[in-house]
């Protein structure tokens, strides 16, 4: 019988262990629901997913280029340039072409998309032939998209030439003024489609082989290359519909949208307990990792902490995270 | 002059007894050959002396005082200085900086004092009569500058004893000479030197005594210029029986693939041979033979320059690549299986899976329920020992770790499977089962093409065996009726 609790014990301790950000974001939430009495209501909820949707879109592509063992770091450029591209086929094609708004945006939406596949086929390229670092390689593609989306914009936002359609991307919502922002939903359909990519298809498992070891892939007869570029163009992609929504939500698109985004996108993967050194992760931990961050910005905004020191506390909980993963995948190894 | 001796030296493993009460001696001023096949205890002894490990029972005594080391640096503050196989020099660094890496002489100012380190390297060097540019980094030198400076790097400390692991293993023929000059110098110094080699032919050029190790026992310590290359042979082998071999394996008459006048600059040369059905083809040759690379652009893991590979009657496009030849029926398992074979972070029911992920896959989907039972399978036939499936590869045996990578081939069910030093680091029953599986495979009509450099092994199990040296096929030997020096020394390039 003591053996029996000592096993029940020894579970609930391994099981914790295993979920330990998932314990600590779930106290803080405890605490803030009793702190606060706007948190845990409805309307901040959906105010918070609908907050960390784009970044959150953007870390599940994040997630596959990071289990694949790669960075990308040229996202928050292609955040941009999406928008612009949309913004200005909008303003400028109806009168070149004498279409339509909706077909200029349309081609608008279509024209990012393919620059999206365009420049993860380039990083998985690039990376896969000539072994350069992928750090390197998106870090010089974010240059790149940042300079074209300044010069597409002529370094001004192009405001107010969506359709009205367009915008309900960014403002949306289901079911009335207080209903479920379309962002949000957005998150949460891209969610099931990355999960399950990821989990169920040949090509997820192949992310898992790739960047677990590379070589041991390789001589298994995978398909190294189109991995990586499965992997590099899913996160642009996602990047492009997080572009659509951002540019939705203030009705413009500007060159210098989405700058630094790849710091919070990055860290809710970590947080999510996937390796930076490739092979290991899980799409629902990076959910997590997305909630961890939303909750804290959230919360220190309802209590009215400084935005700079909202930065330090985000720092110190980020840390605490990351520190935590690190040991649960030492502790596995 | 000094002594280093072991008396009744004994290390036990688990199941196993790795050294057995070996008793002998080293003197100074002379270079001592330690000569075993692989597995016969010389490893274990060497590592002895240098602290790697520790003896279970057993003495080891320098100059009279008895040694007792719990780590390496213990070993090596007593003057015992080892040279490993792997190089350990930083390849960015220059030859001084490597020759005093950590403990670089400073001045007053608690900078690098770098003329004073060139001059000391300078003086190592000139004492062994080396001319190497001491500014140049490790990357830019030849292999047999890379030995000479680990030599150098270990004579820095003044040791009493230099034991060298193969130094020469990766040098091409002429640069074995220059490394020959260098041990020629330190005779001169009064350090006992130890030298393990595999290359028979060296060891009258260098050597002043030799001593054999086999199956963990001390069988001889003799004077160089007393024995003759057919003694040694004979104190490695002893007299050796054959193990009887299953009935009734014989090979089909079809050839299942051919490989035609193959080339790789550098690497082999003109290689041609047939793999007939049911047919397990040996190809015997030492560390550097290009056994290896053979195998790997066979299997289209790496390129080749000429010729040509047959499947079936079908020839393998120029560009193949591993997933093109999987598509032909071959399999590969190939011979550094945790760095190329394995993802050992990932788990076993992975592992066995990967190659095979094309059988489970159903259009975009991945069949789960098939993959499981794939894996089941091979756990099932290849008895892997393990209790959950869902245990990292890292977990598991070494011998274990072998019978994943066969799996994850053999859920291919490939015509052809391509074996590289399969049975390297891992214990005797897990060798005789991959043996099986082997033999297995051959009854149901697969056939095999297995690369070892222990000879036993391919005289145990192959049909046929290919013997290659420098690159090429030498001999085709029948191991029905070679005796294993004959093919030993024909591995080495020599005679017998």
């Amino acid at each position: 019988m003591s053996m029996l609790r000592q096993l029940n014990a020894r579970k609930i301790r391994d099981f914790l262990f295993d979920h330990v950000v998932e314990v600590i974001l779930i106290v803080l939430i405890l605490v803030m629901g009793s702190v606060s009495s706007t948190f845990n209501t409805t309307a901040n909820w959906l105010n918070i997913f609908r907050n960390m949707s784009m970044k959150g879109l953007i870390a599940f592509g994040m997630t596959m280029v990071i289990i694949t063992g790669q960075i990308d770091l040229s996202i928050g450029s292609t955040v941009a340039i999406s928008g612009v591209i949309v913004a200005r086929a909008c303003r400028d094609l109806p009168g070149m072409m004498g279409i339509s708004v909706t077909l200029a945006c349309v081609i608008g939406i279509a024209v990012s998309l393919l620059l999206a596949i365009l420049m993860g086929a380039l990083h998985g390229f690039a990376q896969h032939k000539f072994g350069m670092p992928a750090f390197i390689i998106t870090l010089a593609s974010q240059n790149l998209l940042y300079g074209l989306a300044g010069m597409l914009s002529g370094g001004f936002p192009i405001a107010n030439t969506f359709p009205q359609w367009f915008t309900v991307l960014g403002t949306g919502r289901i079911g009335g003024y207080s209903g479920f922002p379309v962002p949000a939903l957005l998150l949460f359909l891209f969610f099931i489609i990355m999960f399950f990519i990821l989990r169920y298809t040949t090509t997820g498992r192949s992310m898992y082989a790739v960047g677990g070891n590379q070589e041991s892939a390789r001589l298994s007869g995978i398909p190294v290359l189109k991995t990586k570029i499965f992997a590099f163009a899913s996160v642009q992609v996602m990047c492009v519909i997080a572009g659509f929504i951002n540019s939705a939500q203030v009705l413009s698109g500007s060159y210098s949208f989405g700058r630094g985004w790849e710091v919070d996108v990055i860290s809710a993967v970590v947080i999510g307990g996937t390796s930076m050194a490739g092979g290991i992760g899980k799409m629902w931990g990076t959910m997590v990792g997305i909630i961890f961050l939303g909750v804290i910005i959230n919360s220190m905004t309802i209590l009215n902490v400084s935005t700079y020191a909202q930065y330090v506390v985000r720092a110190v909980f980020m840390t605490i995270a990351v520190l935590v993963a690190t040991y649960q995948a030492k502790k596995k190894a | 002059m000094s002594i280093l001796s072991a008396q009744d030296l004994t290390k036990d493993y688990p199941g196993t007894r790795a050294l057995n009460k070996v008793s002998v001696t080293f003197d100074s001023g002379r270079v001592h050959a330690l000569l075993g096949k692989n597995g016969s205890g010389k490893s274990t002894l060497v590592k002895c002396f240098a602290g790697a490990i520790q003896p279970t029972s057993g003495k080891m005594f320098m100059d009279g005082e008895e040694l007792s080391f719990s780590s390496p640096a213990d070993a090596n503050q007593k003057g015992i200085a080892i040279v490993y196989q792997e190089m350990s020099l930083v390849p960015s660094l220059s030859v001084t900086e490597n020759i005093f890496l950590g403990r670089l002489p400073k001045n007053r100012m608690g900078a690098v004092n770098w003329r004073k380190a060139h001059a000391m390297a300078r003086d190592l060097l000139d004492q062994l009569n080396v001319k190497i540019d001491l500014g140049q980094i490790i990357s830019r030198l030849s292999m047999w500058q890379c030995q000479v400076v680990e030599i150098i790097k270990a004579m820095s400390h003044s040791p009493r004893v230099l034991i060298l692991d193969e130094p020469t293993s990766a040098l091409a023929a002429h640069e074995v000479n220059m490394v020959f000059q260098v041990l020629r110098a330190l005779k001169k110094q009064d350090v006992i030197i130890i030298y393990i080699s595999h290359k028979l032919h060296e060891i009258p050029e260098i050597a002043d005594t030799v001593t054999v190790l086999r199956d963990s026992e001390l069988i001889g310590q003799k004077d160089m210029k007393d024995s003759s290359n057919a003694d040694i042979l004979h104190m490695m082998f002893g007299e050796m029986e054959h193990k009887a071999r299953p009935q009734g394996m014989k090979p089909g008459d079809e050839v299942v693939m051919s490989v035609k006048n193959l080339s790789r600059k550098g690497k082999f040369e003109d290689v041609s041979f047939n793999l007939h059905k049911s047919e397990v083809l040996g190809i015997a040759g030492m560390l550097g033979s290009g056994r290896t690379e053979l195998l790997k652009s066979i299997f289209g893991a790496d390129p080749y320059d000429a010729g040509e590979v047959v499947v079936k009657g079908q020839t393998a496009k120029k560009r193949a690549t591993p997933i093109s030849m999987k598509k032909m029926g071959l399999g590969l398992t190939p011979e550094d299986r945790k760095k190329e074979g394995l993802i050992l972070i990932h788990s076993i029911r992975d592992n066995l899976c990967y190659a095979s992920i094309d059988r489970t896959r159903q259009g975009w989907l991945e069949n789960r329920k098939k993959r499981i039972e794939l894996a089941d399978e091979q756990v099932d036939s290849l008895h892997i020992k393990v209790s959950n499936l869902k245990a990292s590869a890292n977990s598991l045996s070494g011998g274990n770790q072998q019978k994943v990578v066969v799996g994850n081939w053999l859920n291919t069910q490939p015509g052809i499977m391509l074996y590289d030093e399969p049975s390297r680091g891992i214990d005797v029953a897990a060798k005789q089962q991959i043996f099986d599986i082997m033999w297995q495979q051959a009854r149901l009509g697969g056939s095999t093409l297995f690369v070892s450099s222990e000879l036993e092994e391919l005289l145990d199990t192959c049909h046929r065996i290919l013997v290659m040296h420098d690159g090429r096929i030498i001999a085709e030997v029948d191991p029905e009726t070679i005796n294993i020096k004959d093919l030993y020394a024909m591995c080495m390039g020599g005679k017998a």
